[in-house]
C-alpha cells in the first residue's frame, strides 16, 4: 500500500532538486561565511547568491530586507517582540483570533506584559471584518499582525487593502504578516501589490525545503529590534553562524515554487475542488469551513457532523492516508480548532474536522482514492454515534 | 501528536467501525438499564444500554447478560465502550457487581491508554453507572438501603468549577479522591476539567485549591496564567482637533449629506462612513460606485477635497 500524503499544510517532502543543491554546503562548502579564507568566501557568496534569489521571488529590489532565521515560528517571535521592543509607547497590538500559535500565543505574552492586544473575530466564512480592523485602529498602535493565509481552512485575508489602511492611517503603525502558508503556493509581490507590509515571515518546509529555515521579511526603515543577539551576521539583526545549506535549499525551493504557481492554481486547485465537490454530494451532514471565502487553492477543511475528527484520521491512517483534524482530541488541548471556534463552526461540527492539503507530488489518483474511501470512513463512525438515525441515515431527532 | 494506541486498543476500534461479529454497538431495544455520559460539545459521549436476566424473586440478582454501546468520540473512546461491554458481559455480573469495574479495568483491558485519554475510560465507568441507577429505578431497588451511593444529582446540582466542560464541585471532589489525582493535569487527563481555556485551575475555588484542600497540602502559590481579556477596540482616545470629536464629526456627515452625496446619487451610487478617527475619515463607496476604477481617485478629489474645504484643511480620507 502506498502512503497518500494530504497534509502538506503540515510539512512538504524536500524536493530532490533542493536536496541535490544543499548536498555540497554538508561536506565539502562546509565552512563558516565570516571566515577569512577563501574557501569561506564561496560558501559567504552562496548565501548572497541564495539571498538574492529569495528576494527576486518577491520581486525585491534590496536582498537586505531578507533575514534569514531558524523557522516562521522564531520569524512571528522575533517581529512581534522586535516591534514591541523598538517602541516602548506604542502598546496596542491588532491581531486575528484565527492566528496560528506562533502569533496568538506571542501576542498573549505581550498582554501579560502590559500590552493591550484587540483580537479581531471573523464569520462564518472565516473573514475578518475591515469595519472591524478600523476601528480597532488606536493613536497608540503600535503594530499589526494578521496572518495572510489560514493553515487550518486556507482562507486568505485582504493582506495589501490591510497594510495600505494600515500605513494610510499611520506610517510608524509596523504591518506584519505571517504568510507561512501562502508563500510558494500564490505570488507576492512586495514592491506592488504587498508593498504596504513591513515584515513578513515564513518557513521553508511548507515550500518542499527543510525544517530548520525561515525567512523574517524587514522592509528598509522598520523599527524592528533583534530576537537573537551575539554576532554580526545579518548585519547583527539576527545572530548565530548562517546554515548555509538550508539558506541555499530555501532559495532552490522558492525557485521551484515560482515555477509551479500555474500548476498550484489549476491543477491542484482542480484537485481540491473535485474532491470537495464529491464528498458534498456523498455524504450527508458534511460541511466544507470557509468554502464561501477566497482560499488557498491546496486546503480542503471539511466536517462531518456528528462524528469525531481523531476516529477519521485513524481509520485514513489505517488506509495509508494521512491528513490531520481540528478535533479536540488531536489538538493536545481538550478543545476542538481555535480557528473552528472562531467562525462559529457548530459543535456537532467542529470535532469532527478533517484537513486535506495538496502539493505538487499529489496526482488525481491519489485524490480519487480518498474520495473512494472517505464516504465509508464516514459512515462507520455514524454507525456508532449516539447522534444519528441510522435506519434514516440522518441526525437523531430530539 | 502520533497516535501510541496499544495493539489492542487498534484492534478494538478496527472490529467496531467493521462491525465484525461479536462487537458490541447498538442499542438495546427496551433496555433493562440504561446511561448516558459526556455531550457533544465537550467532543465525547456515550450511550450504553444493557439486559439483564431477570431473578423471579429478587432483583438484586438480576445478570447482565447483554451490553451495547454507541459512541460519539476518538478511537479510544470507542474501544474503551468495545472494552466495556465486553468485560461486562464476560463476567456474567449482578448491576451492582457491575459498579465494582471500575476505569482502571478498562484501561487494563485495552492493555494501556495514554494519559491525555484516560477521560475515555472514565467516559466508560460513568456511563455503565448512570445505567445502573436507571436499572434500580426500573426494578425498584433502593440501592441506598444496599449502602450504595449513587451520587445522581452532583452532576446537576452543585458550584461548576469547570465552566468550559460544565464539571461541578461535588463531582470534582469525588473524582479527586476515587481516581487518586493529585495534579490539575492528573484531573484534566482523566475528567477533562480544565483542559481547555484553563481559567479555573488557580482561581480561588478552582482546581488547585480543590487539591490542596483534599490532599492537605499546603496552598503552593504558583504563577498561574492570567485570564486573557479581549480589549475593547473603542477604548480608543481621540486626538484633539480644532473641533471637539463630537462636532468634527457631525460637520463631516453634514458635508458629505450637503454637498458629495447628491453627487455620487446622480449615478446611483453613496458612500457610507465606516470610522473617523482624528481628522481621517474613512469611507466606503456602495452602490454603483462600488468596485468601480475610479473609486480611489473619486474619493480623494470629490470627498477629501470638500472636506478639507468645510470641514479642515488636515482631513485626510482612506478608503476601506
Amino acid at each position: 500500500m502506498s502512503l497518500i500524503y494530504a497534509d502538506n499544510n503540515a510539512t512538504t517532502a524536500v524536493a530532490p532538486e533542493v536536496l541535490e543543491a544543499m548536498t555540497p554546503f554538508f561536506q565539502t562548502e562546509y565552512f563558516n561565511p565570516s571566515s577569512m579564507y577563501e574557501p569561506a568566501r564561496r560558501t559567504a557568496q552562496a548565501i548572497t547568491r541564495a539571498r538574492a534569489q529569495v528576494a527576486a521571488h518577491f520581486r525585491l529590489a534590496d536582498p537586505k530586507q531578507i533575514l534569514f532565521t531558524s523557522c516562521a515560528t522564531e520569524s512571528n517571535n522575533a517581529a512581534i517582540v522586535g516591534t514591541a521592543r523598538a517602541n516602548v509607547s506604542r502598546r496596542h497590538i491588532i491581531t486575528t483570533a484565527v492566528e496560528h500559535p506562533a502569533v496568538l500565543e506571542v501576542c498573549k505574552e505581550m498582554q501579560r506584559d502590559g500590552r493591550d492586544v484587540t483580537f479581531l473575530g471573523v464569520d462564518g466564512d472565516g473573514n475578518l471584518s475591515i469595519e472591524e480592523f478600523v476601528r480597532a485602529i488606536r493613536p497608540d498602535t503600535g503594530l499589526v499582525s494578521i496572518i495572510h493565509a489560514n493553515n487550518e481552512t486556507g482562507v486568505l485575508f485582504p493582506i495589501p487593502q490591510l497594510a495600505r489602511i494600515t500605513k494610510e492611517t499611520d506610517p510608524s503603525i509596523v504591518f506584519h504578516t505571517d504568510a507561512t502558508q501562502s508563500v510558494g503556493k500564490i505570488p507576492l509581490d512586495l514592491e506592488n501589490e504587498y508593498r504596504d507590509v513591513d515584515l513578513l515571515s515564513f518557513s521553508g518546509h511548507k515550500l518542499h525545503a527543510p525544517k530548520g529555515i525561515g525567512v523574517l521579511y524587514v522592509k528598509r526603515g522598520t523599527a524592528c529590534r533583534p530576537l537573537l543577539i551575539g554576532g554580526h551576521q545579518e548585519e547583527g539583526r539576527r545572530a548565530g553562524t548562517e546554515n548555509t545549506a538550508y539558506i541555499v535549499g530555501l532559495a532552490k525551493a522558492m525557485e521551484l515554487a515560482a515555477a509551479h504557481y500555474e500548476d498550484e492554481t489549476t491543477r491542484i486547485r482542480e484537485l481540491r475542488d473535485r474532491l470537495e465537490s464529491v464528498l458534498l454530494e456523498r455524504i450527508p451532514e458534511i460541511r466544507v469551513n470557509g468554502r464561501a471565502a477566497p482560499r488557498l487553492p491546496n486546503t480542503s477543511n471539511v466536517s462531518c457532523h456528528y462524528v469525531e475528527g481523531e476516529a477519521l484520521l485513524y481509520q485514513l491512517n489505517e488506509l495509508g492516508i494521512c491528513a490531520s483534524s481540528g478535533s479536540a482530541c488531536t489538538s493536545g488541548s481538550l478543545e476542538p480548532s481555535h480557528v473552528l471556534r472562531a467562525m462559529h463552526v457548530p459543535f456537532t461540527a467542529a470535532h469532527g474536522s478533517v484537513r486535506f492539503s495538496f502539493s505538487r507530488y499529489n496526482t488525481r489518483a491519489e485524490v480519487d482514492r480518498v474520495i473512494d474511501v472517505f464516504p465509508q470512513i464516514v459512515a462507520n463512525l455514524r454507525r456508532l454515534s449516539p447522534y444519528w438515525d441510522q435506519t434514516r441515515d440522518r441526525p437523531r431527532e430530539s | 501528536m502520533a497516535w501510541e494506541y496499544s495493539e489492542k486498543t487498534k484492534q478494538l476500534f478496527m472490529d467496531a467501525v467493521h462491525g465484525k461479529p461479536g462487537t458490541h454497538l447498538g442499542e438495546i431495544e427496551t433496555p433493562d438499564g440504561m446511561g448516558e455520559h459526556g455531550s457533544i460539545a465537550c467532543g465525547d459521549s456515550m450511550r450504553f444500554t444493557f439486559r439483564v436476566e431477570r431473578h423471579p424473586t429478587d432483583a438484586t440478582k438480576d445478570v447482565i447478560v447483554a451490553a451495547r454501546y454507541l459512541t460519539f468520540g476518538c478511537t479510544s473512546a470507542i474501544a474503551a465502550s468495545e472494552a466495556l461491554c465486553t468485560l461486562i458481559e464476560q463476567g456474567r455480573y449482578t448491576p451492582i457487581d457491575a459498579l465494582k469495574i471500575q476505569n482502571t479495568d478498562i484501561v487494563e483491558f485495552l492493555e494501556g491508554l495514554p494519559s491525555q485519554k484516560i477521560h475515555c475510560s472514565v467516559m466508560g465507568a460513568e456511563a455503565l453507572e448512570a445505567a445502573v441507577f436507571n436499572w434500580a429505578q426500573k426494578r425498584g431497588v433502593d440501592l441506598a438501603r444496599l449502602g450504595i451511593d449513587m451520587h445522581a444529582d452532583e452532576k446537576d446540582e452543585g458550584r461548576i468549577v469547570c465552566q468550559c466542560f460544565s464539571i461541578t464541585e461535588p463531582y470534582l471532589r469525588r473524582k479527586i479522591r476515587e481516581l487518586n489525582l493529585r495534579t490539575i493535569p492528573e484531573i484534566t487527563d482523566a475528567i477533562k476539567a480544565g483542559g481547555a481555556c484553563m481559567s479555573c485551575h488557580q482561581v480561588p475555588g478552582g482546581l488547585q485549591d480543590l487539591l490542596d484542600e483534599i490532599w492537605g497540602r499546603s496552598p503552593t502559590k504558583v504563577l498561574g496564567l492570567t485570564q486573557i481579556t479581549m480589549p475593547d477596540p473603542d477604548a480608543a482616545g481621540p486626538g484633539k482637533p480644532a473641533l471637539s470629536p463630537y462636532q468634527f464629526s457631525k460637520k463631516v456627515e453634514q458635508t458629505l449629506d450637503n454637498y458629495v452625496r447628491p453627487m455620487l446619487r446622480q449615478d446611483g451610487g453613496d458612500l457610507e462612513i465606516i470610522d473617523i478617527k482624528d481628522s481621517l475619515v474613512y469611507c466606503r463607496l456602495t452602490g454603483s460606485c462600488q468596485g468601480c476604477a475610479g473609486a480611489a481617485h473619486t474619493l480623494r478629489m470629490l470627498v477629501e477635497q470638500k472636506l478639507k474645504e468645510m470641514v479642515d484643511e488636515k482631513v485626510r480620507v482612506i478608503q476601506v
